[in-house]
């Protein structure tokens, strides 16, 4: 009988095992492994920044791709601000809207060469009797724009400055913010003979 | 048993792991989202769905809108484009060297380098963000899905298949309520060659009584009901055409930017 086999049916032996070292290699190896695994994580996973997404890289990187508030930027975010405030009454086409809102496109109030007048009437609203490319008008608009930031404010007469043919050119955050400057807390609507006094 | 104690911690370990991993890691990660604002505005984002939208979240898990349907835009790339916005005094000398510069498809650093060139010409450029991938090219959205998109979602439809298209913007590439309506009742009757099943069970069919219904539905010539009937939705069913409506994730985001 072969001895081998002999000597592994003996009844009695239980099988245990026995301590090996790990070779070497294995371990260098795995080191290996973990090197490559922790420079990949360095480089893709954004250490788990809940803002940073693929295909960027890293919080810096997700920085650098920001867009810049240029002009197309500042136009369609007054563009939107417009349909959703404005353009309910003054119409998306800023045509207005019969005894609802008189137009923007061609408007004298619109399309001035300073903003002293134009910032005031988002800012503290406009109520009365008032001409508009010689139609009459009278009705009252509440501060739609007092609520809106600078740089919003700012967007949004931008955009009617520029858009459907007019071309006013834009309004600054700094702008509104001079103008608002000079309101009192709590400013009544002006109607258009107040408006008319003040520098255009 | 042998070894009892280490049989039990190893495999404490190996599911306090999984449960770290997929459950706390997240929690830690995402758990803390609120509400954040529209790139370069104050402009809040995400505003909650109306109330209609909302409940048709719940008709849109229903009837199992998942399975064919997902919620989810993924992006692969971010690119910059030079755009010249004024040619200044020189316009033939700023005309020449665009022709020479590569102003597409730009890592960042070589869109500053390009714009820096332009502007020693005396021209003016603006630096545009644009997100790219397959469903970005599909036309599906503009900028990848992100967490706070579904922020006020519960549970949230991403959904694994699409048998159908994504559905993260159909509310703007689809703005009209009756259009919603009418391919939810019949899919083939605007949509050619669709393959999706008609929810008609969302409707009502009336015989028009001494006024036609201001709800009923308006068909493209050739569908619809016989004459002297009409399609209505019921509750559901515009429930579910409001919470389309409502589907748009187009704004750009600080953690998804874009230039609009």
């Amino acid at each position: 009988m072969n001895p081998e086999l002999q000597a592994s049916s003996q009844p009695d032996a239980e099988p245990t095992a026995t301590r090996a070292t790990v070779p070497m290699w294995i371990l260098v190896l795995l080191l290996l492994l973990l090197f490559l695994g922790g420079v990949y994580f360095d480089h893709h996973s954004g250490w788990f920044d809940a803002q940073v997404y693929r295909p960027y890289a890293s919080a810096e990187e997700l920085d650098a791709y920001q867009p810049k508030s240029g002009a197309a930027a500042m136009l369609a975010q007054g563009k939107r601000t417009y349909d959703m405030i404005c353009g309910v009454c003054h119409g998306p086409d800023g045509m207005g809207k019969p005894n609802q809102a008189p137009p923007l496109v061609g408007s004298e109030w619109v399309n001035t060469k300073g903003f002293e007048r134009l910032v005031r009437i988002p800012l503290t609203g406009l109520n009365g009797p008032l001409q508009v490319e010689g139609k009459d008008w009278n009705l009252s608009m509440a501060a739609m724009g007092a609520a809106l930031s600078d740089a919003d404010l700012a967007n949004v007469l931008t955009y009617i400055r520029e858009s459907w043919g007019n071309k006013a050119g834009p309004v600054t955050a700094d702008d509104v913010k001079a103008v608002r400057a000079k309101l009192s807390a709590h400013p009544q609507p002006l109607n258009a003979e107040q408006l008319k006094a003040l520098a255009e | 048993m042998k070894n009892g104690t280490a049989i039990f911690l190893a495999v404490f370990v190996a599911l306090g792991a999984s449960w770290g991993g997929f459950v706390l890691a997240p929690e830690w990660q995402l758990g803390g989202a609120k509400q954040t604002t529209v790139l370069n505005s104050s402009e809040l984002y995400p505003l909650g769905r109306p109330g209609e939208a909302y409940q048709g979240l719940q008709v849109y898990r229903a009837n199992g809108c998942a399975a064919c349907h997902t919620e989810q835009i993924r992006q692969s790339g971010v690119a910059c484009e030079v755009v010249l916005t004024s040619a200044g005094k020189n316009p033939s000398a700023v005309s020449n060297l665009i022709s020479t510069l590569k102003l597409n498809g730009l890592a960042k650093e070589d869109a500053d380098a390009a714009s820096d060139k332009i502007t020693a010409a005396g021209g003016k450029t603006e630096i545009h963000i644009v997100a790219s991938g397959p469903d970005i090219a599909r036309g599906w959205g503009t900028r990848q899905s992100v967490a706070e998109d579904y922020l006020y979602d519960y549970p949230v439809q991403l959904g694994g298949l699409r048998v159908g298209p994504d559905l993260s913007n159909v509310g703007v590439r689809e703005p009209d309520l009756n259009w919603q309506l009418v391919h939810l009742y019949a899919p083939s009757s605007v949509v050619k060659g669709s393959t999706m099943p008609p929810f008609r069970f969302l409707f009502e069919v009336h015989k028009i009584g001494k006024a036609p219904s201001p709800d009923a539905l308006v068909f493209p010539k050739g569908s619809g009901p016989p004459a002297a009937y009409e399609i209505v939705p019921k509750p559901e069913g515009r429930e579910l055409a409001a919470y389309l409506l409502s589907l748009h994730a187009n704004v750009p985001l600080y953690s998804a930017p874009f230039t609009p």
